[in-house]
């Protein structure tokens, strides 16, 4: 399973890596600028924490949760369906987001960590309660593998051919507490619990019913597509979500009180909720915005506007400069507390391995690619349109938060540094006549590479999405560098759809136009659902995802070898090869929000890359 | 008239019938592919979605089987369903289309009801120091962008003085009534242009109409001043703003997507805009029809209004 390109809107990976998007409208609020300067650590630690009062929670621009059935379809696939919405009623079986760590929780959690032997894997629940008071039991888990046995091809979307749950089989239930699976191959442990069995979420009983009924969905998989279909139109109800005799089932630590259709949502504590970590606050609010700038008058205007917001973002473009991520400058907004959340993701924009323009052969060349890549200066992007809120891409594998998953190599930091020299000695030693403002040309075709004309220009179109201020900038700033060694790089601002639909997806996989050279959707990828970085769904030949088309049999080899072997070695051997392969353009990754947090509102603070909100954690102080 | 009015609606419904031709083939047009879009570039991975889908909703037919699908059912009066916010198109058009009538609508009112004035006083003041001031803040905030209006109009009554909310009345539209405070502030910012637009037009049809024959004859026959400017100028010189009122109506029901965007109002426009943006065809079209047949029937009643402002206009 894998991760896929996506705005900040979109659940999985590839966030566009920026904080609230909408820029398109062009509406910034440069008038701003009250002040105000505040710490991380200031947030609400200096009063007494008192239980009960309401948090009214700031939705990401222009997004609403439109799906409460936590078992989303492509169209539904988001966070703000599911990290926003679903995980405060539904738990994923397995939590990921230790603090900022976006690794396994045990303890919040429903189930104990798989034990792996060979081929199978045993989960044993906790047996926590569903808020009807039935317990959270195997068989729940097994109603959701049924159902994505029954449709998950079409149905779920974090679906990849090959991946689960097509990979195991002999799913059962040996208990009310104990469920097994055997798997069609020993896979390494850490994958198969972090990109596998991170998918699932147990469903209580009381789903498996059609409209006619109860169903048997639980205990035979052909009972499950009209199960689904029924779930599915019980979803598509957003009037009818709170107080459902469905959705009112929970497991999580919060419950639906209210709900509209244009986003506004009210919780209260599930009284409950088995899990270790209870609800201090008496509601939870989330309330939707059209734009950040919306967004931002209204968390300016603070007591003032009737309805204060506790917690939400500052635009990027409103951002203090900094010159470390986590060393905050001067908050402009008074009486909140300023915290970056950056997302556990990677960067990056592909090229076309399989372009039809006829620049395929030059980009199939590993020179180009490095000439390209020393040519992308990621410090300066990071200091200059990211105002210091940005991490560099070193490879395949995130280089924040810190996890045990990126090699030593990789925290030496960006293995490219800006080099416009070694960019073009490089392309001048492999039959290149670098000619600096003007255009690059083969001279030597023999040098060049297979394919490559006598005459061909270094001369590429690069479309990238609207809506986000920073990456405009790195791109001009690119088509610069680029432009001093020769190589001309035509940008093509296109819509963000335009954009992934384009270039996103395997052209020869897909069947779409393979005619485009590169292209840049702003965000890269997210390791969420999918919290381990193995390349099988970015990097693997033939993967769906693999936009670029690039292969590479040793990186194949590689990259099996992480889904296989439990020791982190094949994993750091594999991006430390990857890494220097560079079958995409690495990118900064830059700050998914800017937190604003409300001074006298606790426990907001580490926020989880894996972008889940535990409300559940926060609680108002009195001074 | 009835003959007119007939024919006039008849007219109209194949000038909505073309628009929505022109509008399906401009949509099915547009670079991109509307699966990818509603689905996320994740389906890519997984070519079965993406051509389920595509057999669902008919994307994989030619755009003429597509526009008859989609018109049999508008005939049925099934303006279809949106992908990206999950609900009928109609029930987000009867969410949405309140909220900006309420808002759009208030403000033209509330523009009317000052530029008239305004435009009349300026006419009879012309060249004097109140019809260059005027004039200055009509040229001000006629030029001014709707969201640098609507930002400063926050910075100050809200942020600064805290007299009006930041964003416009959330919830139903009944809270649009009863949230005053917060529907001020966008009102204000619609209003404002509006003011200066209409005010400009009335300024320059009471000059016109000053300096008729008929204003030289009612005063001759003794008729005050002010009766000439309220009971024969200010009548005939409406007559342009009725044009302008009837032209305003699909803006009415189109939305004003800068000011439901800074205001945080989720009306017509900003509809539109997410719906473009994501490539929810079902909305665009629905979206569409609403304004095609808002324009149509705004220039018909632009129509009666002339003939119930002046007598001379008579249709056959």
């Amino acid at each position: 399973m894998g991760a896929f390109p996506s705005t900040r809107r979109r659940r999985t990976r590839g966030l566009l890596a920026v904080t609230c998007g909408v820029a398109a409208i062009a509406i910034t609020a440069a008038a701003c600028g009250s002040s105000g300067s505040s710490s991380p650590t200031a947030a609400a630690t200096g009063g007494t924490p008192v239980a009960g009062g309401t948090a009214t929670y700031a939705l990401p621009p222009s997004t609403v949760p439109n799906y409460i059935f936590p078992f989303d379809s492509s169209t539904y696939f988001s966070v703000v369906n599911a990290e926003d919405f679903q995980y405060l009623l539904y738990r994923p079986l397995y939590w990921f987001g230790n603090g900022a760590s976006p690794t396994l929780n045990p303890k919040l959690s429903a189930a104990d960590a798989p034990v792996y032997n060979g081929n199978n894997v045993t989960i044993t629940m906790k047996g926590w309660k569903w808020s009807n008071g039935t317990p959270v039991s195997a068989q729940n888990v097994v109603f959701w593998i049924h159902m994505m046995q029954a449709v998950a091809s079409t149905d779920w979307g974090a679906f990849v051919p090959g991946g689960f749950p097509t990979n195991v089989s002999n799913v059962k239930a040996t208990s009310a507490t104990t469920l097994t699976m055997t798997m069609n191959k020993a896979y390494n442990q850490t994958w198969f619990t972090s990109n596998e069995l991170s998918q699932i979420t147990p469903m209580p009983e009381a789903w498996d019913r059609t409209a006619s009924g109860p169903s048997h969905c639980t205990t035979t998989v052909s009972d499950c597509a009209a199960v689904y279909s029924y779930l599915d139109s019980q979803s598509k109800q957003l009037s009818s979500w709170a107080g459902s005799p469905i959705w009112s089932i929970v497991d999580g630590p919060w419950q639906l009180k209210s709900f509209n259709s244009d986003g506004n949502s009210t919780f209260v504590p599930n009284k409950a909720y088995s899990g270790p970590v209870k609800a201090k606050l008496a509601e939870f609010q989330e309330v939707p915005f059209t734009t950040e700038t919306a967004e931002y008058n209204v968390l300016q205007a603070g007591s003032h506007g009737g309805n204060q917001i506790d917690v939400g973002y500052l635009p990027t473009t409103d951002a203090p400069p900094t010159k470390a991520p986590n060393i905050i400058g001067t908050n402009p907004v008074s009486g909140y507390t300023l915290s970056p959340l950056f997302s556990w993701s990677i960067n990056y924009f592909p090229l076309n391995y399989q372009s039809t323009t006829g620049n395929g052969p030059i980009i199939k060349q590993l020179y180009f690619r490095q000439a390209l890549q020393y040519l992308m200066n990621q410090a300066a992007v990071i200091s200059g349109p990211l105002k210091g809120y940005g991490y560099p891409t070193v490879g395949p594998v995130g280089s924040f938060p810190a996890t045990p998953y990126l090699s030593p190599t990789g925290k030496q930091g960006d293995p490219w540094p800006y080099n416009p020299t070694k960019a073009k000695d490089l392309l001048s030693s492999n039959g290149w006549k670098v000619v600096p403002g003007g255009t690059t040309t083969c001279t030597d075709p023999a040098k060049c590479g297979a394919g490559i004309k006598q005459g061909q220009a270094l001369s590429f179109t690069l479309p990238y999405a609207t809506g986000t201020n920073w990456i405009a900038q790195e791109m001009t700033q690119l088509q610069s560098n680029a432009a001093g060694a020769g190589i001309k790089l035509s940008l093509a601002p296109k819509p963000f759809n335009q954009v992934t639909a384009l270039a996103a997806g395997n052209c020869v996989v897909a069947h779409i136009s393979c005619n485009w050279d590169m292209g840049n959707w702003g965000g890269g990828w997210t390791f969420v659902p999918d919290y381990y970085p193995s390349g099988e769904t970015l990097f693997l030949s033939g993967s769906g995802a693999n936009s670029g088309g690039y292969t590479n049999a040793k990186n194949d080899s590689l990259i099996n070898q992480t889904l296989t072997n439990n020791s982190t070695g094949p994993l750091f051997s594999w991006q430390d090869y990857l890494a220097q392969q560079l079958p995409v353009v690495w990118q900064p990754n830059g700050v998914y929000q800017l937190t604003e947090i409300v001074n006298k509102l606790g426990g907001v603070i580490p926020q989880s890359t894996t972008l889940n909100i535990n409300p559940e954690e926060w609680f108002f102080t009195k001074s | 008239m009835i003959g007119f009015l007939i024919r006039r609606i008849l007219q109209a419904a194949v000038v909505v019938l073309i628009v929505t031709v022109i509008v399906f083939i401009l949509l099915r047009a547009i670079p991109g592919n509307i699966a990818v879009a509603i689905l996320g570039p994740a389906a890519y991975r997984n070519p079965a979605a993406l051509a389920a889908f595509n057999a669902q909703y008919g994307f994989d037919k030619p755009w003429y089987s597509q526009y008859l699908l989609w018109l049999g059912h508008l005939l049925q009066g099934n303006l279809g369903f949106s992908f990206t916010l999950d609900q009928s198109v109609s029930s987000l058009l009867g969410q949405r289309l309140p909220k900006t009538i309420i808002l759009v609508g208030i403000s033209t009112i509330v523009a009317l009801i000052i530029a008239v004035p305004v435009g009349l006083l300026q006419a009879v003041r012309r060249n004097k120091p109140v019809d260059y001031t005027f004039t200055g803040l009509s040229f001000l905030f006629y030029a001014a962008p709707t969201f640098f209006v609507g930002t400063v109009l926050i910075l100050v009554f809200s942020v600064k003085l805290g007299w009006f909310g930041p964003e416009a009345p959330q919830g139903g539209i009944v809270n649009d009534f009863t949230d005053w405070r917060d529907l001020t502030l966008p009102v204000v910012t619609l209003a404002l242009v509006t003011i200066a637009l209409f005010s400009r037009y009335m300024r320059s049809s009471v000059l016109d109409n000053i300096s008729e024959d008929y204003v030289r004859t009612a005063r001759a026959k003794g008729a005050s001043r002010q009766r000439v400017l309220w009971r024969h100028v200010m009548r005939n010189s409406l007559i342009p703003i009725a044009t302008l009122l009837g032209l305003s109506i699909p803006g009415i029901f189109a939305g004003a997507l800068i000011t439901e965007s800074v205001f945080n109002y989720p009306g017509m426009g900003y509809l539109f805009f997410q719906s473009a943006q994501k490539q929810d065809y079902p909305v665009l079209l629905g979206f569409i029809v609403v304004v095609a047949i808002a324009t149509v029937v705004g220039s018909l009643l632009a129509d009666v209004a002339y003939a119930v402002l002046d007598p001379r206009v008579r249709y056959a």
